[in-house]
């Protein structure tokens, strides 16, 4: 027979097979066709969210054939074919370069016509206080911009004076036919005409108006921009204007992209930097779903090869080779994988569909057209189909193995274990420690060897499972009937319980892995968190208000919190606001005479207060870390006109040479140094907020300027809805200031819930991996079940085994599985907490043991309790049975 | 004396209309302390359905089975499970041991499924495979064992925690001549403690071992022979 009549005829059976048993096909088809449709529907979902280059293109362009930006202030750029996915100015800019003109960009590209459009934000005056809204000139009435905005209601606006804004900013308090109240002395007040909504963004609120109608200017970062009509634009054009300093996005150049050499090389190297990183983590990922599918899907196999073990061992008596036994079991494996592929496919493509308006309600962007990528799901199919072959191959290799005269003879226990497998399993767990702990102490991709020993310890665990197993049978002797029933037959069973064993093992070790190295960050986070004031307190910063202004703002803040000092804290201005680029800032430079320039005086420093240097005439309150007699020294040297200098390090000094410059956007210089006596002051580095103190006379004398830098607020614990009040008197006169209040280590929500997803994710898989082994175990054992009832066991009795089954099950593979996910779990937190500073030595290990314990413990009984609650509690009869 | 086992007008219909089967039809029969009883007849007389019935296994279309003065229909399935762990032993002809659990374990079962202490029913368990003469196979798992001798552990199996009826279909049917004699003796000498033993054979030279023969043929009891001959005569043909 020809190998290939052979595999028809293996199909065939395979398929006959399976309609015959429809409940074992059934469970392998819902094993494989799940995790496909869960895949598929995510890609789809991602596919669609994701608007693509040339789907995108409509929202960003309107109708026109090009936009036209001048992101660096004209100098020359080099692309990506879209410029989103890259751009930087080229090297070698030459001083005195302009920004291209309009009628230089149109005449690179023939002579088009361009329209002008600005973007920016501005902020508005809304109820609850500002509000931060995303801004676009353009002339909406020209059909250039068909396609940036669809207007819901009203009209478009007809000129300056007129805009439209979009839901969101509606929401906020403004209707058609009312002027909008924009932040600014000179800022424009246009009037809302129409709602308009953005087709990029769906939440962000978002105003547009004709050039002018919103006051943005064109700034050096967000320079001139155009829509550009007329025709295509090419890549070579697309690279004239690169170098007149304008980037492009072509219609033309995205529908129908050159070769990816033509793209500038830096540009290339940008973007396939973390390639390799990424291929690795996605194979990883691929490899253990093959793996916990190809285990889910195992039992099922095992039981159909058993099942055929007898026409098997006939056909081996009668001349078959133990290619054509495998060929019948395998063949079963290519008939539900097929069939498991495409259901899942299929049903995810529909959950995909459906999935989409739901998770479109939890995003920003709007998301593109249904989109099925076609390719990936081929790939997903053939994931579905390669486990269920995979799964078949273990019982298959076995089943043609099998010891024909023991088969004949009605024998049902499977072979002995080998002692080779075990000994090879050890020799992998060696290997799986040996990598975690190279990737432990390595530097860089440390997390990658960990995965990958994870791996290799996670097969070598599944190579011991056989015999755990056979060890916990023969330990059960002294268990109660059902448990010793159980753990016995699923010793004789192993190749139907081994892999479920070691599903539930893989998923477990996952979990624990997971589990430690997310608590161990977090544990990190915990322990080198710094408070910046004692508990309570709190700091106001802004950095554009005069001085008038501070002074209300300390009235209006001290009334929001009557239990609490506020206090109007002076000192050197380090900041200015980003919307004055010639407001000048200032840095002072100390070092103490005699001590070299690269140590510092102070190691560390939190500046809490918006400025490290504090103008004071005594000891401000607010400096925490000094002593009573510190502070006391402190306030002596104050009075006397010496300036306090805070430090870590023993100093032995009397005055302090000071270095100041100045510095704007644009530009920066040198101050006078000057040296002057000074009093050094030890402080505790991790809670420094201040580098030094100088007296108002001292500063002056300096030429210095000084102003209110903050208001700090302490000695009244700060309630949330103190903190909330206080924000909003903040919000109401600056938008470029905050409120911090120091509330201790907050414990990230997200740690707790994904632990609980962890759990969780474990709990799903442990209870697919114990049913289906339970399930196929309570069909395998019906001649005992038949005995059983025969010498009088209650009905209640199939219940007890089926959860003792369930518990063999869950706690042999949890155990087993939380003993191998140690391995790579404390490796991983070597890494992952060794800090930022390679001279510290850190490391933090806290591992989550109510979550393991719940794994190890909880998970199985729960199983098995469930398992005891819907198993059938009938026992069958023993004429039945033959 | 009263009767072990008593069997009164009973009837089994399997399936309906057209695929309607009449295992049994109005079949009465008893089975007393110190008696074998031999129920013989060709195969698809409804041999096996009386043990079923016989057992609680199974029950009557219409009549009454009864065992030790106890009507099972009217105990309720966990009643009947009761009943076969503490009055009634099955024997089967494929001897129907659990491999899992060793041979001891699979005595012990009755025991332990009744709340014996475990170490308790496993002294019962091994005083029952001494009387069978295994008492040395006792850690053996069925798979390791020949057939007379896992054939001996079903009998001690069912005899352990003393059952006073005890159902044997076909016992022999799948050990050599010799083999079946010995578990023949057994089940004799155990009648002769003070069980009822009911034994189905096709074998007329098994049924020697018993004190009387039933004939079923079609599900009706045909001819019966031994010490109450007539009595039983005139039971079976009393049809109402
Ligand atoms: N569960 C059942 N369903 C339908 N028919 C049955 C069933 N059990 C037995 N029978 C039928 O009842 C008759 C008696 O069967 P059985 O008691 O097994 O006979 P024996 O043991 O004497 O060979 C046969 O015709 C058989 O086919
Ligand atoms: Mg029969």
């Amino acid at each position: 027979m020809s190998a290939l009549a052979s595999w028809r005829l293996a199909l065939r059976l395979a398929r006959r097979d399976a309609m015959r048993h429809r409940g074992r096909s059934v469970l392998v088809l819902v094993m494989i066709a799940l995790p496909v449709l869960a895949v598929t529907a995510a890609d789809v979902v991602i596919a669609t969210q994701e608007v693509s280059g040339v789907e995108s293109l409509d929202r960003r362009l309107g109708a026109a054939d090009a936009l036209v930006e001048v992101p660096a202030g004209g100098a020359p750029m080099l692309q990506a074919f879209d410029p989103y996915d890259g751009s930087t100015s080229a090297d070698g800019v030459p001083a005195d370069h302009e920004p291209p003109a309009a009628a230089e960009v149109s005449d690179v590209l023939g002579g088009v016509r361009l329209l002008e459009r600005r973007q920016g934000d501005v902020y508005l005056r809304t109820d609850d206080g500002v509000a931060y809204v995303w801004a676009t000139e353009v002339d909406l009435r020209d059909p250039l911009t068909r396609g940036l905005f669809d207007l819901g209601s009203g009209r478009w606006p007809a000129d300056s004076s007129e805009v439209v804004v979009n839901r969101e900013v509606r929401d906020q308090g403004y209707a058609v036919g009312d002027r909008l109240d924009l932040v600014g002395d000179d800022a424009p007040a246009p009037i809302v005409v129409g709602i308009a909504e953005s087709t990029t963004s769906r939440t962000m609120p978002v105003v547009a108006g004709p050039i002018g109608s919103l006051g943005i200017e064109p700034s050096e970062w967000s320079g001139p921009a155009w829509l550009a009509a007329g025709g295509d634009v090419s890549w070579a054009e697309v690279e004239e204007l690169n170098a007149l300093g304008a980037t492009a996005l072509s219609r033309a150049v995205l529908a129908d992209p050159p070769p990816d050499s033509e793209a500038p090389e830096e540009i290339r190297a940008w973007s396939s930097g973390t390639d390799d990183a990424m291929v690795a983590a996605i194979v990883l990922i691929v490899v253990m779903a093959l793996l916990e599918v190809v285990l889910l899907a195992g039992p099922a196999f095992a039981v159909t090869a058993r099942r055929q073990a007898r026409t098997l061992a006939l056909m081996a008596s009668a001349g078959g080779t133990p290619a054509q036994s495998r060929r019948a079991i395998i063949g079963g494996g290519v008939v539900l994988g097929t069939v498991a592929a495409l259901l899942g496919v299929a049903l995810g493509i529909g959950a995909g569909r459906l999935l989409v308006p739901v998770v479109q309600h939890w995003s920003g962007e709007w998301f593109g057209p249904f989109d099925v990528p076609w390719l990936h799901l081929l790939g997903i199919a053939l994931f579905g189909l390669v486990s269920a072959v995979l799964a078949s191959v273990v019982p298959a290799w076995i089943a043609s193995r099998q010891d024909v005269v023991a088969v004949l003879s009605g024998r049902r226990a499977d072979t002995r274990p080998s002692l080779r497998s075990p000994i090879l399993g050890v020799v992998l767990i060696g290997v799986g420690v040996a990598g975690s702990a190279y990737g432990a102490t390595s530097g860089s991709s440390g997390e990658f060897a960990i995965a990958a020993s994870a791996v290799v310890a996670v097969l070598g665990m599944i190579l011991l499972v056989p015999v755990v197993v056979a060890g916990v049978a023969r330990l059960a002797g002294r268990l109660p009937l059902s448990p010793r029933y159980a753990a016995r037959d699923a010793a004789r069973h192993r190749t139907r319980t081994v892999p479920a064993v070691a599903a539930v093992a893989a998923t477990v070790a996952g979990v624990v892995a997971l589990g430690i190295a997310v608590t161990s960050d977090e544990a990190e986070n915990e322990g080198t968190y710094q408070a910046m004031l004692p508990m309570g307190d709190g700091a106001v910063t802004a950095y554009d208000l005069t001085p008038p202004q501070w002074r209300d703002l300390h009235g209006a803040v001290a009334a929001k919190v009557p239990d609490a000092d506020v206090v109007l804290v002076d000192g050197l201005v380090e900041s200015t606001s980003m919307a004055e680029p010639d407001a000048r800032s200032y840095y002072l430079e100390t070092r103490a005479p005699g001590v070299p320039r690269h140590q510092p005086l102070l190691s560390m420093m939190a500046t809490t207060f918006g400025s490290s240097v504090l103008v004071d005439d005594d000891m401000p309150e607010i400096v925490r870390g000094v002593s009573d007699a510190g502070r006391r020294r402190g306030d002596a040297a104050l009075a006397e006109g010496r300036v306090v200098v805070f430090t870590d390090r023993p100093v032995d000094a009397d005055r302090v040479v000071l270095r100041p410059s100045w510095s704007t956007m644009d530009d920066s210089g040198n101050l006078p140094r000057a040296t002057v006596p000074a009093t050094y002051v030890p402080i505790d580095r991790s809670e420094a907020s201040a580098s030094l103190v100088i007296p108002p006379a001292v500063i002056d004398r300096l030429d210095l300027p000084h102003a209110p830098v903050a208001l700090a607020v302490s000695g009244g614990r700060i309630t949330p809805e103190q903190e909330e009040a206080v924000t909003e008197a903040v919000q109401a006169v600056t938008n470029d200031g905050g409120f911090y209040v120091e509330r201790g280590y907050q414990a990230d929500d997200e740690t707790v819930i994904v632990q609980l997803v962890l759990a969780g994710l474990g709990g799903v898989l442990m209870l697919g991996g114990t049913l289906t082994a339970t399930f196929l175990a309570l069909s395998d054992a019906r001649p005992d079940l038949a005995t059983l009832s025969a010498v009088g066991a209650s009905p209640r009795r199939r219940r007890w085994i089926a959860a003792s089954y369930a518990l063999v099950i869950g706690v042999v593979g949890a155990v087993l599985g939380a003993a191998v996910g140690f391995i790579p779990g404390i490796a991983v937190t070597y890494p992952l907490t060794r800090g930022w500073d390679p001279e510290v030595e850190a490391h933090y290990l806290d591992v989550p043991w109510l979550m393991i314990l719940g794994v190890v413990v909880a998970l199985p009984l729960v199983t098995a309790a469930l398992v005891a609650l819907f198993a059938r509690s009938r026992l069958p009869l023993v004429a039945r049975v033959d | 004396m009263s009767a072990v086992l008593r069997m009164a007008e009973v009837t089994r219909v399997h399936g309906e209309g057209a695929t309607e089967v009449h295992a049994l039809r109005s079949v009465s029969f008893a089975a007393h302390p110190g008696e074998l009883v031999a129920v013989m007849g060709p195969s698809g007389s409804g041999k096996s359905t009386l043990l079923t019935l016989a057992g609680g296994l199974d029950g009557p279309t219409s009549g009454v089975v009864s065992v030790e003065g106890v009507d099972l229909a009217g105990v309720g399935a966990a009643g009947r499970a009761r009943m076969r762990r503490t009055s009634i032993g099955y024997v089967f002809q494929d001897f129907n041991l659990i491999p899992a659990l060793t041979a001891v374990e699979n005595v012990a079962l009755p025991l332990e499924l009744d709340g014996v202490r475990s170490r308790t029913a496993r002294a019962g368990a091994r005083a029952a495979l001494e009387e069978v003469g295994i008492a040395d196979l006792a850690d053996r798992f069925p798979d390791h064992m020949s057939g007379g001798q896992q054939q001996r552990v079903a009998i001690a199996r069912a005899v352990v925690g003393d059952r006073r009826l005890i159902l044997a279909d076909e016992p022999t049917g799948a050990l050599d001549s010799e083999t079946g004699e010995s578990i023949l003796r057994l089940l004799r000498a155990r009648c002769d403690a003070g069980a009822a033993g009911v034994l189905v054979t096709h074998e007329a030279r098994h049924a020697a071992w018993a004190d009387r023969v039933v004939f079923l043929r079609d599900g009706v009891v045909i001819d019966e022979t031994g010490a109450d001959h007539a009595d039983a005569l005139l039971d079976a043909g009393r049809i109402r």
